[in-house]
């Protein structure tokens, strides 16, 4: 049925029509909406789970091991700071092979406090082994957030399922909240593949000498490896019974493009806009929706970006030292295609500064303008009087 | 959708899960050094003459094996009902646990035991060896001749025992009074000793001549004749007095005593003699004052004998020496003391003589005392001169308890003959030497003796065990003596020693009943748990319990330790409580 | 056992990786044998994850959950309430921790379950540092031990954290100490502890290490024996954050007890009688407490 909601209204519900049977979690704004949620709905019986308020978010992802290892369903949810207490945890969520789904609302980390957008506190987590899937609006949270349990619970990875700050987690859009039945249909109750159970006993995630150790570890990459082909065949049957389509990347209007957008969250609906905008005056300008990080999507952005002229990536992150996080991956993944594009960074937005359809205009004639990428990132709407009074 | 859809791809699982058990892993290797179970020999064991395996003998009633301590005891004694109200026990002093709290009362559970055997319905079994053809002569009946008897009669010698009295039992029946030792507990223990096969000829004394023809009858003699003859005093007058031991003979013979009641007496000595004359005496209505030339601390009888004799009412008078007997002036008839006996008085002097004050006569001082009736209880010795070991005959094997002349045909002297302590305990200890002494001439040789009574001794010594002679398990028993030290008393609550009933004062001097009750069979539990078994290994389970390593096994034949497992921690043997375990350095 | 109240049934397998004499060994043991094997086990790192056996084994068999460090306290909360969605209400919820996983790294997420009043028992077998990783300080330290981070003359001169007041501010239905000396004491309250369901209960066991306290192997017991004798180491419960049971009146020096350990022996005379003045005053605290339990 079609509600209007907020971002955190839509992962509340996803995780009511799941049926997950404990959540713990820690508040941090602006993930609270969230939590007070799903609390009501425990409260009121809406939602027939136990609801651990713990007293950090190392401790909620710890409460989730414990009761993911013990055969339940699970959630939890997080943000900026409490990603980063978190992050031990995250390593060993996915060495334990828990089908753990949490959300992340991508928020800027401090110092200085800062809660507004920011996409570094869950691509800082890129090497824990966590699935993350980016949404664009509110219906791809909920959607996104009911197939992250079939595909982590096909695989036994956890999924983190990411939404922006602000501009998605607390905007109002419709949403169109599916009814139990269908939902049952396609997301069966939880059957582990393991659990801690007396009649079955044995020891879970202990001391592991070398001689073993590695090859756990490469059961975890051929379970990433999985992935791409679990997820389209979850998309399908997403898609046969609910209508609507979610692939790990979206390629709007690529075809003839000589410049390619790619970026993720909100920040896609923007470029839609401003690539409408284009194409009318007549450029030939493309947009690659990136949905699915980890796995990155290699063979379908190769597929897809093989013989283009010129990719311009937007990443409202950084890593210091290297680059906008999105471009330096895709980078990597472009690197052994056929003809690969000319690969533009730019790092735009943080902390929560707009990113508009001119930001995006801007870049394009930027990217256009240029033969090939001078730097490995472009910072875009900068402040050019406090940067000159730094220098001074 | 069909209901019925192929699950998603699922790949096989690889991740850090453990069912297979630990045990595969023998951290045995750890080990350099091990456990073992290592009993060692209580103190009490070693201090007792007999050799009883006391510590093992108190763990056996404390599990209400009753029929096993009786078992127990009866393998190196064959009178604990006798040696349960008789015996000076020297156990009890030994008994470490009188430095935690109070010894245990083994005396008093020894007579609890000999009493349960000898009212038992079954015959309590001991180990005996089939005949061997070979026959003993034994002069005496005391308690060296028929501990002689019974523990060659188990070794499968035929014995037959020579007495001059009209009953059998030596001292014990003619010298110790019956509120001591009741004749009928005598009687059923020496008929358990007859019932092994050993003939007991009474009214048949052998003489020097009678001992020649035994020479080509039997293959060998055992003579324990004792000390037959009271020593006289030698002063003016000794005539006068009368022999302490035939008054005691008399008694027990139930000859009659011309005494009257309310007479006094005089009894001269300081043994157990005269502790049992004047409480003889005092029985029988007469007033005795005991006098004694050293001090109380001085003389030789058990002290809590004397203690009850004073508590009976008879009197003590210290340093003081007869040295002459008169007869009373005066009549009789109107009932004045009979007798002047002049004492000297005496001081303790300087020098001492092994640990004995030497006393010598104060100057002239003397005293006077009047009295109706005086005993001489100063000593005994053998009745004839040939009772006593020959010196310069054929070579002699000197022994702690007996000697044995080695001619053709061995004649071993033991009992009061031999012994430096005058007991019964020692006597029984004599018997039992000269038998295995024997034993392991007739199958190996003299050359043989001595290794064979080094293998059985306890502990460090002299004292031998039948048991570890017949190769039992008690042989394997380290001769380590058990300290005090090396008991773990946290194990255990401080708790009194259980008295045993006794008769008050006045209800004993009426009578020659026994003076003190046995035991109740709740008491003698009680008392017997106690007892900390030192070094037997009672199966408390410390050792199983603190194991870190559940690596010590308990079946039915005992316990022992898991060498796959075992990390050598040391643990158990530390905590043992009674010092039961050892640890051995392993061959690496 | 043959003379004593304890199960002969042992539910911990040998071949283990403790130390000879190891104190926490003894512990799993006892608690084992008073819990019995219905239960789940929550190990954070601690010398126990390692005791029970490395990959692919495990020395016992009951299900085990390896956890972070600091986690224990939540990861059994989450197991708890997942057993409570399946509907197991047989199923005891074990964390057994060290001290590092109580007092230190692990104490927030501790404290964190046990104000929530979750419905487990908490143990923390006690070694006084962290063993696992070479006898390294913890506030679980005792004042006046030499470790490898409090080395030399900067050995601990802060006083060791006391995790039973701290578990009684928060109000928990039951708290205990124990020691492997005792272990019928420890077994009773085990088996206390258990019986208590619905609740928090926390169990604290002085659990020798003779590797770490520089003591011989076989020494384990008896100096787990004289903590208690010399009141370092009280016997005592509190049931609800306020009323206190002693169970044991020591009544000797605290030389004796700290003289056989390698740990304590660069104390002097003066030192030693200052921890005299402080085990004395922490005892009277102990006793005062349990007299006015019984008159308030």
């Amino acid at each position: 049925m079609k509600q209007v909601a907020e971002g955190s209204q839509a992962v509340s519900e996803a995780v009511r029509l799941a049926k997950v049977q404990v959540i713990a979690a820690y508040p941090i704004t602006p993930q609270t909406h969230i939590v007070e949620i799903i609390s009501e709905f425990c409260s009121n019986g809406t939602l027939d789970a136990r609801f651990i308020c713990v007293e950090s978010e190392h401790s909620a992802m710890a409460a989730i091991i414990g009761a993911a290892s013990s055969g339940v369903r699970t959630f939890t949810a997080t943000s900026s700071h409490g990603l980063a207490y978190m992050h031990e945890l995250l390593h060993w969520a996915s060495g334990a092979r828990l089908p753990i789904v949490m959300t992340d609302v991508n928020r800027a980390l401090g110092p200085g406090w800062n809660i507004w957008l920011d996409q570094t506190d869950s691509l800082s987590q890129r090497d824990t082994g966590w699935i993350q899937l980016y949404c664009e609006d509110g219906q791809d949270v909920l959607d996104s957030t009911l197939m992250a349990y079939r595909l982590a619970e096909s695989v036994n990875l956890p999924v983190m399922v990411v939404l922006d700050a602000f501009f998605l987690s607390h905007t109002y859009e419709p949403v169109d909240v599916p009814d139990q039945e269908p939902v049952d249909k396609f997301l069966p109750p939880f059957s582990p593949r393991f659990q801690l159970d007396t009649d079955n006993p044995g020891a879970f995630n202990q001391f592991v000498a070398p001689q073993a150790y590695m090859e756990m570890r490469y059961n975890i990459q051929t379970a990433m490896e999985q992935v791409p082909g679990n997820y389209s065949h979850i998309a399908e049957e997403f898609e046969t019974i609910f209508g609507r389509q979610h692939n790990p990347a979206e390629a709007v209007q690529c075809d003839d493009a000589e410049i390619i957008f790619v970026t993720a969250g909100t920040t896609v609906s923007t470029c839609r806009q401003a690539v409408d905008r284009l194409r009318s005056k007549g450029e030939k300008t493309g947009l690659l929706k990136l949905k699915m990080f980890r796995p990155f999507p290699i063979d379908l952005f190769r597929q897809v970006l093989s013989g283009k002229q010129k990719v311009a990536v937007v990443d409202r992150n950084c890593s210091f030292g290297a680059s906008g996080i999105f471009a330096q991956e895709l980078r990597a993944a472009l690197y052994h295609a056929e003809s690969p594009p000319q690969i533009f960074g730019y790092i735009a937005g943080l902390g929560g500064r707009d990113v508009t359809p001119e930001t995006i205009e801007d870049i394009y004639w930027q990217t256009k303008n240029a033969d090939s990428p001078q730097t490995e990132n472009i910072w875009i709407g900068l402040d050019q009087e406090t940067i000159e009074s730094w220098r001074n | 959708m069909t209901d019925n859809k192929t699950p998603d791809n699922k790949i096989p699982l690889f991740l850090p899960h453990s069912s297979a058990s630990t045990a595969l892993n023998k951290t045995g290797s750890w080990r350099y050094v091990r456990p073992l179970y290592d009993e060692k020999t209580s103190a009490c064991s070693a201090a007792c003459p007999a050799g009883e395996d006391i510590a093992r003998i108190e763990m056996l009633v404390s599990q209400k094996l009753i029929p096993e301590a009786l078992e127990t005891i009866l393998e190196e004694n064959p009178f604990p009902a006798v040696c349960g109200r008789v015996c000076f026990h020297n156990c009890e002093g030994a008994c470490n646990r009188g430095q935690m709290d109070d010894p245990i009362a083994i005396h008093h559970l020894e007579r609890f035991l000999g009493d349960a055997a000898i009212s038992s319905k079954e015959t309590p079994k001991v180990d005996t060896l089939p005949e061997n053809g070979k026959k003993v002569a034994i002069a005496g009946s005391g308690p060296a001749g028929l501990g002689a008897a019974y523990f060659l009669a188990r070794l499968g010698f035929g014995c037959e025992v020579f007495e001059a009295q009209s009953e059998p039992g030596g001292i014990l029946r003619w010298g110790i009074p019956a509120y001591r030792l009741p004749r009928e507990v005598l009687d059923k223990e020496i008929s358990r000793i007859a019932e092994l096969g050993v003939s007991i000829h009474c009214r048949t004394p052998i003489t020097r001549e009678i001992l020649g023809t035994f020479k080509t009858q039997y293959d060998a003699v055992f003579i324990g004749c004792g000390y037959g003859r009271a020593v006289d005093l030698q002063i003016e007058g000794a005539q006068k007095a009368i022999n302490g031991l035939q008054f005691l003979y008399n008694i027990r013979a139930r000859h009659a005593v011309s005494l009257n009641a309310k007479s006094s007496a005089a009894v001269i000595g300081g043994g157990n003699t005269a502790i049992d004359v004047a409480r003889t005496l005092v029985r029988l209505g007469v007033d005795p004052i005991i006098v004694y030339r050293r001090r109380r601390q001085d003389m030789p009888a058990f002290d809590p004998e004397l203690q009850m004799a004073l508590d009976e009412g008879v009197k003590l008078k210290e340093l003081l020496s007869p040295i002459g007997i008169k007869d009373a002036a005066g009549d009789s008839a109107d009932h004045q003391p009979s007798y002047v006996v002049t004492l000297q008085k005496m001081k303790v002097s300087t020098t001492k003589i092994e640990g004995r004050a030497r006393v010598v006569p104060d100057g002239d001082k003397t005293e006077t005392l009047q009295i109706d009736h005086i005993f001489a209880a100063i000593g005994a010795e053998p009745a004839d001169p040939w009772h006593n070991v020959p010196s310069g005959e054929r070579p002699s094997l000197h022994l702690s308890h007996c000697e044995i002349v080695n001619s053709d045909v061995p004649i071993a002297y033991g009992g009061d003959l031999t012994n430096r302590v005058k007991s019964v305990a020692d006597a029984i200890a004599s018997g039992k030497q000269a038998a295995i002494t024997l034993d392991t001439y007739f199958k190996s040789g003299w050359d043989a003796v001595n290794e064979a009574v080094a293998g059985c001794q306890v502990g460090p010594g002299p004292t031998v065990s039948m048991t570890m002679y017949l190769g039992k398990e008690r042989e394997d028993r380290n001769p380590h003596i058990v300290s005090f030290n090396e008991i773990n008393t946290h194990y255990f609550k401080s708790a009194p020693r259980t008295i045993a009933p006794v008769l008050s004062p006045q209800d004993r001097s009426q009578s020659f009943l026994p003076v003190e009750y046995t035991l109740s069979k709740e008491a003698a539990l009680e008392e017997s748990r106690r007892c900390f078994n030192c070094g037997i290994c009672n199966a408390c389970d410390y050792c199983r319990l603190y194991c870190p390593e559940m690596s010590v096994i308990v079946e039915n034949a005992g316990r022992h330790i898991n060498l796959d497992y075992c990390k050598g921690c040391g643990l158990c043997v530390a905590e043992c409580p009674r010092n039961a375990m050892a640890l051995k350095e392993e061959d690496i | 056992m043959a003379q004593l109240n304890v199960t002969d049934r042992d539910y911990f397998k040998p071949g283990h990786l403790g130390c000879p004499g190891c104190g926490a060994a003894i512990a799993i043991k006892f608690a084992l044998k008073a819990l019995g094997e219905k239960i789940i086990m929550v190990i954070p790192a601690s010398c126990a994850s390692i005791i029970v056996g490395p990959y692919p084994q495990s020395a016992v068999n009951i299900p085990i959950l390896h956890t972070a460090f600091a986690t224990a306290g939540a990861a059994a909360s989450g197991v708890r309430a997942a057993l409570d969605m399946k509907g197991d209400t047989e199923t005891t919820v074990l964390s057994w921790a060290g001290d590092g996983g109580t007092f230190d790294i692990g104490f927030q997420s501790l404290s964190g379950a046990v104000e929530r009043n979750e419905d487990c028992i908490f143990v923390c077998y006690d070694n006084e540092a962290y063993m696992n990783t070479g006898v390294q300080r913890s506030s679980s330290t005792p004042y006046g031990m030499r470790t490898t981070t409090t080395p030399g003359r900067d050995w601990k001169k802060t006083r060791k954290k006391n995790i039973m007041e701290i578990m009684a501010a928060h109000r928990i239905p039951y708290a205990a100490t124990t020691s492997i000396a005792f272990p019928e004491d420890m077994i009773a309250k085990f088996q206390k502890a258990k019986e208590k369901k619905g609740g928090s209960r926390f169990i604290h066991i002085f659990a020798s290490c003779a590797t770490g306290w520089g003591a011989p192997s076989e020494m384990s017991v008896k100096i787990a024996r004289l903590a208690v004798q010399t009141n370092i180491f009280p016997l005592y419960e509190i049931e609800n954050g306020t009323r206190y049971t002693l169970n044991y009146k020591g009544d000797r020096p605290v030389e004796d007890y700290l003289q056989i350990q390698g740990r304590f022996k660069h104390l002097n005379k003066a030192d030693i009688a200052q921890i005299q003045k402080m085990v004395t005053e922490d005892w009277t605290a102990v006793c005062r407490k349990t007299e006015t339990a019984h008159t308030g």
